[in-house]
Order: C-alpha cells, then sequence, then structure tokens
C-alpha cells in the first residue's frame, strides 16, 4: 500500500502530464515532417530535460517517442514520403488509399494500429521488464561483458547496409568513447592536453551532431525540391473495418514486441514483416499494394508494437536496443539513474512510475493523433527552408547548454560532419552510437572480471549463463555472416539472370 | 588506352567504398602507430597487459586496421554503387551551401562574442537568405525565434546562454 501511495505520489503531478503530452505531440509533429526524425527530436529535446524531474524527463523523451513512430505515417500516407524509416512500409497501401480518396481512413487505420499496438507492447514491457531484470540480478561482471559482447554484434549484424561498415562504425564509437581519464589508472586517453575531453566527449553534442546536423547539411548541399502539400480527406475508419483488421494489429503488435525485445532489430523489419504475415494469411491478399486497409494496419501494428519493447531490454538489463533507445539510456545518466537490474531494487517506484507514464501516453497518443489528423495540413506545410534553420538554432542552443561552453558547440558541428560522411560512404550511425555507449561498459565489466577472477581468464566462462552468452555472441556472428553472404550472392544473381539473354 | 580504361574501372567495382576503406587504413594506421603510444599514458607496473589503459584502444585500432582492409577488398570486388543507400545525391548551387557554411562559422565564432540572439538572428537569416525564402514575412522569424528560444532556455530552463554583447 505504502509503494502504490509512494508511486502515484511521484507520478500524479501536473509535470508528468505536461511532459506526456508535449512529448507525444512534439513527436507527432516531428515524424509528420519528412526529414526531421524522431531520433533527432528526442536528440534536441535532451538538453530540456536538465531542470525536470527525472519521472517527467523520461517521459517527455518516450513520449517523442511514441509520437515520431506515428507521426512518419502520416506524411507516408498523404505525400508519399515517410516520416521515418520505419513508415515507409505504411505507404505500400496508405498512398494508394489516399489517392483513391480515403487518405482519413488510412490515416484512422494507423492511428487506431498504432495505439493498440503501442497498448499491447506497454503490456509486454511491464510484465517481462521486470522479470528480466530479476533473473539479471544473478549477473555479474562476467555475464554483463558477454552481454554487451551479444549486444554489440547483434546490433551490428542487424544493422542495414553492409556488415563491414556497422563494424567499422562501432569500433568508432567505441574509440570515441575511451577518449578521457582512464578510471582505473587516471592516465590521459587521447585527450590531446585539452581539459574539454578529460572527462570524455559529451554525449549531447555527439548526438546532436551525428544525428540532426547531417540532414542540414545535406539539405543545403542537394538541390533544392519543390515542396509537396498535403490534405487528408475521404471518411473515417467503420468499427466493422477496424474488426476486421483486428486479428492483424494484434499479430503485428506480438510481431512488434519479439522483435523490439531483441536489441538492433528496429521498427523498420517489424513492419515489414508484419505486413509480409499479414499479406500470406489475408483473403485480400491480392490488393495488398493497391489500398488495402489491412495492409496500413500490419504496418503500422509491427512498427509501434516495437516501441515499448524496445525499453524491456534497457530498464531491464541497461542495453539499449536502438538509438532512441540509447538517448533514453543517456537521460537516465544525465539524471543520475542506471538502467539495470539494480534500478529494480534501488528505484522500484521511479520504474512504476514510469510505467503508468507510459500506459497513459497510449492514451494520449489516441488524442493528438485525431487532432494532428484533423490539423495537420497546417503542420505538413512548414517548409523545410524555415524549419532547419531553426533545428540549427536548437542543436547550437542545446549543445552550449551542456557545459556552456562554445567547445561542445564545436564538437557538435565536428560530429555533424562526420554524421555527413557516414552518410556519403553509407556507413550507419546507430552501431557508431550503441559502440560509444557500450564501450565504457565493455571495458568497465572487462577489467572488473579480471580484478575479481585475480587475472585469470577462466572467469570469463564460470558457469551457465556466461556459456549462454557466448553462443548467443557467436550465433549472432554466425547470423552477420550468413547474412553477409547472402547478400553478396542475391546482386550477383540477379546480374547473371541480366547478362542471360 | 581506349580499352585499359575501361578495364580500370572494372578492377574498382566501388570507388567510394575503396576511398573510405583507405581513409579509414590511415585513421587506424595513424591511431596504433602514433597516437596510442604518444597519447596513451601507461602506468609503469601493470598487474596485467589487459588491464593496461592501451589495451581496448589497440584491439579496436587492429580490428579497424582488419575491417578497412576488407571494405577497400569489397570495394575492389563488388559493385554496390546501384544500391539506394543514400550516398548518391544531386547537388545544388554551391553558394546555397556556403551560406549555410557561414552560417555555421557565425554560430561557432560569434556565439560567445555576439550572444546568442544576435548570433541567432544572424545565422537564421544567412539561411534563409541561402535558400532562398521568397516570402517577406519569414524573415520576421529569424528575429523572433531566437528570442523567443533563447528567452525559453535562459529564463525557463535556468541555461545561462550568453545574450548580448553588452
Amino acid at each position: 500500500m505504502d509503494m502504490l501511495s509512494e508511486v502515484l505520489d511521484l507520478f500524479l503531478s501536473l509535470d508528468n502530464f505536461l511532459a506526456i503530452a508535449l512529448g507525444v505531440v512534439i513527436g507527432v509533429v516531428v515524424g509528420s515532417i519528412p526529414g526531421l526524425t524522431a531520433t533527432m527530436a528526442v536528440a534536441l529535446a535532451l538538453p530540456f530535460t536538465f531542470s525536470m524531474q527525472p519521472v517527467a524527463a523520461i517521459l517527455l523523451l518516450v513520449g517523442i517517442y511514441k509520437g515520431g513512430m506515428y507521426g512518419g505515417s502520416i506524411t507516408a500516407i498523404l505525400i508519399r514520403t515517410p516520416g521515418s524509416p520505419a513508415s515507409a512500409c505504411t505507404l505500400l497501401d496508405g498512398y494508394p488509399m489516399a489517392q483513391q480518396g480515403h487518405a482519413k481512413k488510412a490515416l484512422k487505420t494507423a492511428l487506431y494500429s498504432s495505439v493498440i499496438a503501442d497498448f499491447i507492447s506497454n503490456i509486454a514491457l511491464i510484465f517481462f521488464a521486470a522479470y528480466l531484470a530479476k533473473i539479471a540480478l544473478n549477473f555479474g561482471a562476467p555475464e554483463f561483458f558477454w552481454l554487451i559482447c551479444f549486444s554489440l554484434t547483434i546490433i551490428i549484424s542487424l544493422a542495414s547496409g553492409s556488415m563491414i561498415k556497422g563494424l567499422l562504425a562501432a569500433l568508432m564509437g567505441i574509440l570515441l568513447s575511451l577518449v578521457g581519464l582512464d578510471e582505473v589508472y587516471g592516465s590521459q586517453r587521447l585527450t590531446f592536453g585539452n581539459y574539454n575531453l578529460m572527462d570524455s566527449i559529451s554525449f549531447i553534442p555527439l548526438l546532436i551532431g551525428l544525428f540532426a546536423i547531417p540532414e542540414i547539411i545535406e539539405f543545403y548541399r542537394k538541390k533544392a525540391l519543390p515542396h509537396l502539400k498535403a490534405k487528408a480527406s475521404g471518411v473515417g475508419m467503420t468499427l466493422v473495418e477496424l474488426k476486421r483488421c483486428l486479428k492483424s494489429i494484434i499479430r503485428g503488435s506480438l510481431i512488434g514486441v519479439l522483435i523490439g525485445a531483441i536489441p538492433g532489430t528496429g521498427a523498420t523489419a517489424a513492419a515489414f514483416i508484419s505486413y509480409s504475415d499479414a499479406r500470406r494469411r489475408s483473403p485480400n491478399r491480392d490488393n495488398f499494394g493497391k489500398g488495402e486497409l489491412e495492409g496500413v494496419a500490419a504496418a503500422e501494428a509491427g512498427n509501434n508494437g516495437v516501441a515499448g519493447a524496445t525499453l524491456i531490454p534497457l530498464l531491464s538489463l541497461g542495453i539499449p536496443g536502438d538509438v532512441i533507445t540509447a538517448i533514453i539510456l543517456g537521460a537516465f545518466m544525465v539524471h543520475g539513474l542506471t538502467p539495470g537490474p539494480i534500478m529494480f531494487q534501488e528505484n522500484l517506484t521511479l520504474i512504476y512510475a514510469l510505467f503508468i507514464g507510459i500506459m497513459f501516453s497510449s492514451l494520449v497518443l489516441l488524442v493528438v493523433g485525431s487532432g494532428a489528423i484533423k490539423y495537420f495540413s497546417l503542420i505538413a506545410d512548414i517548409p523545410k527552408a524555415i524549419l532547419f534553420p531553426i533545428v540549427l538554432m536548437f542543436c547550437v542552443y542545446g549543445a552550449y547548454a551542456v557545459n556552456n561552453d562554445t567547445f561542445d558547440v564545436w564538437l557538435m558541428l565536428g560530429f555533424g560532419v562526420l554524421g555527413y560522411i557516414f552518410n556519403r560512404a553509407a556507413i550507419p550511425a546507430a552501431p557508431f552510437l550503441i559502440g560509444f555507449i557500450l564501450g565504457p561498459m565493455f571495458e568497465d565489466n572487462l577489467r572488473r572480471s579480471l580484478l575479481i577472477g585475480h587475472n585469470d581468464l577462466a572467469i570469463f566462462v564460470r558457469g551457465p549463463i556466461t556459456w549462454f552468452f557466448i553462443a548467443l555472441t557467436l550465433g549472432s556472428m554466425l547470423l552477420a555472416l550468413y547474412r553477409y553472404v547472402t547478400s553478396r550472392r542475391q546482386p550477383s544473381t540477379s546480374d547473371t539472370t541480366q547478362e542471360t539473354p | 588506352m581506349s580499352t585499359s580504361f575501361p578495364k580500370r574501372i572494372r578492377a574498382l567495382r566501388d570507388p567510394g567504398d575503396v576511398l573510405a576503406g583507405c581513409m579509414l587504413l590511415a585513421a587506424s594506421a595513424v591511431l596504433l602507430f602514433y597516437l596510442i603510444p604518444n597519447y596513451i599514458g601507461e602506468p609503469p607496473i601493470l598487474q596485467n597487459p589487459m588491464m593496461s589503459p592501451r589495451w581496448l584502444p589497440r584491439i579496436v585500432g587492429w580490428l579497424m586496421l582488419g575491417f578497412s582492409c576488407l571494405l577497400i577488398v569489397q570495394g575492389l570486388l563488388v559493385d554496390s554503387t546501384d544500391k539506394e543507400d543514400g550516398r548518391r545525391i544531386e547537388k545544388g548551387p554551391r553558394l546555397r551551401f556556403a551560406m549555410m557554411v557561414v552560417a555555421l562559422v557565425v554560430y561557432v565564432g560569434l556565439f560567445e562574442a555576439l550572444g546568442a540572439v544576435i548570433s541567432g538572428i544572424l545565422a537564421t537569416l544567412i539561411l534563409f537568405a541561402a535558400h532562398p525564402v521568397r516570402t517577406w514575412w519569414v524573415y520576421g522569424l529569424a528575429f523572433v525565434f531566437p528570442a523567443a528560444v533563447t528567452f525559453l532556455f535562459v529564463k525557463i530552463m535556468n541555461v545561462p546562454l550568453p545574450l548580448m554583447p553588452f
């Protein structure tokens, strides 16, 4: 009873409600503007959370995440431009529906599917995170060392694009995370005598630089494209149609939950798997790709089912599943909290307050989403030429706010240029960020293991949990190798078929 | 001449990957043979070489060296240039890009000297002109937004941004 009142005390504050509402609104707005991603919005919002209470800060970021996941579908449906990569699947049927004059129906379907999937995902988070955290209490430094190895390898093996480039990006991330004073010996590592680097590279300038600045640089480097106007017209979704899509929504949500709980997989994969599953099972499978309501529902359910589930490894193990959860992990750290099994023991009230907030965010998404459909034309009509200068201003102010030093602005621009080079060379930025976050954890657990084991390497294979994670690590490396080989075979096969007369 | 040129092109299936690989190879070599020995201090006594502050950077450096070689090999053997991976962009006017660079320089160079509001106004005006934005009232936003956002940071979030040069 005491616990319940403590949780309610913590959650029932105006700040938390405002944070959720504001977060979802920002997420939907940003997600619905092509070129602005939820990742960018979460990164830019992070400096704003410095002065907030931890619960409100995390809920604001989670709200942006969830809003952004749905918001991406709006432009995908209306102007065939997905606001986020995960919404690319939604446009397959959403845009044909809009062309047929059923834009509002497609948008409503996307909204209801998103909300249902989000709710199911939250339930999974609440049930599984605590359970997983309980198991993780048995982990020592060697177990965490292998868990981090597994997380790094699975993220790289499942990252989009070239595996070699993913690995290189992760290695660069790990390397940069090591800049600063060595925690054990206190010796300087790659600081070049600069006192700003002694406390390691600041996370926020890196984040803003890597995810917001390259978009701005690319916009001004590219030829200006005409601004597309959007219009939501037609009638909404009926209850009968919702019932018809419900099975696909639930299946898609479960697919999203399963995929989201595995670090590194992401919403895009979930949306496409859910879509293809719905297509395979649907009696209207021939209509998929031509404006099928079930197609929109399945894609959005898969996409949003990931949102809550990606928080499972974050909260229970302290391992971020994707870029946004990596940023949320940063927010926890900014507020002096370390997600993981210990947090379930020491800050249980905070965890439960977060769970309530996350559940509440689904409801807010429903309300905000309905409004977004109605007033979307206004948001979509803001051209990037006006938006990006304002975004850049937020980037600079946000980076400066970290330490009140222009050095962080330089750092942000440096990472912005790096991010732009990554884009030009098709090197994925996500493994870089995950490497940057997991690098210090990797080294810390390695050293602690060596100290515990008195420098005996046998400590790394001390029991079934370590064996399990070693097997998973090897499995993910084999998976990466398999993906690499199959991806290399596919183009060569197509080449030969093209050449064959 | 005419026959040797296509052969050379064929030998370099993906010049972008080869270039990226070469740059990373050079960077990892600099890291391994110059930066780690000179810029990472090592304590005189170590219980285990794996505890050394140089151990992980060295491992990372060698792995980077190996994978950049693999990337070069991949670029030499596999053609990924037709993939839709965002590498190719249709470039716009150079002036537009140059003006964006000027706006960035204004931010980093004049942020503390001119203050957040003035540097924000200046950079936003440059960016609006760079596109160029042809709606006159939008230029008004370049004055309103920096002032409003600075107010938000300073008064609501208590972040001491440099306000004015005086």
